[in-house]
């Protein structure tokens, strides 16, 4: 396909993407949101599939990282800490905490083109993936707590539980 | 890439709302002068929140990471190809 071509196939692509979430969040309303999760988790555990496993959070992050960019998944991420942090990776109450930036993704890409709200089913198709590919490459279960949805940039609380 | 982060003093009316939507703390109120300040511009994750709600477009940025508008990024959209 020649790229012009490529192109307006993308962007079709995105609108029809937001117009599904948004349907269905009308139609099912928060029952949406458990969709878009077990859809990311599938996917998580299936591009990880094969990665080498680890108890390291950082090692299983670069992992994660590795898998999302060998896909040509526009959903990279870093790891980020305030000034009045000592460590990137904390202990708290529910597990192994580490905060992360998400700059260049396409889920908020397609939510701006269809002029659609951030954190809606979609965004938790990101919190599936992490979940889904942390179980394949920890053992683990986690959740990402999507602290804020920003128009360039979302903040996001990465929680991996500890091993029961 | 050194993110830098203003405010235009002049323009500040000190709503704070810059103060209540940054998820990183990012500014502080000077309660004398009643204007916000930058006082952690490290913390700054470029997310430009509080550059868009500012209602006297006050707060900008510098060498900050904007993200790709993919869907006009030739080079991405042929690596989309697979999933179209």
């Amino acid at each position: 396909m020649e790229t012009g071509n490529q192109r307006l196939a993308l962007q079709d692509a995105m609108v029809f993407l937001g117009a599904i979430a948004s349907g269905t969040e009308q139609a099912i309303g928060e029952s949406a949101n458990s969709i878009s999760y077990l859809a990311g988790v599938n996917l998580g555990k299936k591009l990880s599939e094969g990665v080498a496993h680890t108890r390291d959070i950082q090692e299983a992050l670069d992992a994660t990282r590795k898998v999302l960019e060998n896909n040509d998944y526009l959903w990279l991420f870093e790891p980020f800490k305030t000034h009045d942090q000592e460590n990137i990776v904390r202990e708290g109450d529910e597990g192994t905490e580490v905060m992360l930036v998400f700059r260049d993704c396409m889920i908020r890409q397609s939510l701006f083109r269809f002029g659609h709200t951030q954190k809606g089913s979609l965004c938790n198709m990101m919190y599936g993936f992490f979940a889904g590919a942390l179980q394949n490459i920890m053992g683990l279960q986690s959740s990402l707590e999507i602290v804020h949805a920003g128009e360039n940039a979302c903040y996001k609380k990465l929680i991996v539980r500890r091993a029961s | 890439m050194s993110l830098e982060i203003a405010i235009h003093e002049q323009s500040c009316r000190g709503c704070e709302l810059c103060i209540d939507i940054c998820p990183t703390k990012v500014f502080e109120l000077d309660e004398e002068k009643r204007l916000c300040l930058v006082k952690h511009a490290e913390d700054c994750i470029a997310c430009l929140s509080c550059a868009y709600i500012c209602p006297s477009n006050a707060i900008s940025h510098t060498d900050y990471h904007a993200v790709k508008n993919f869907y006009r990024d030739a080079e991405f959209c042929q690596r989309m190809g697979k999933f179209l």
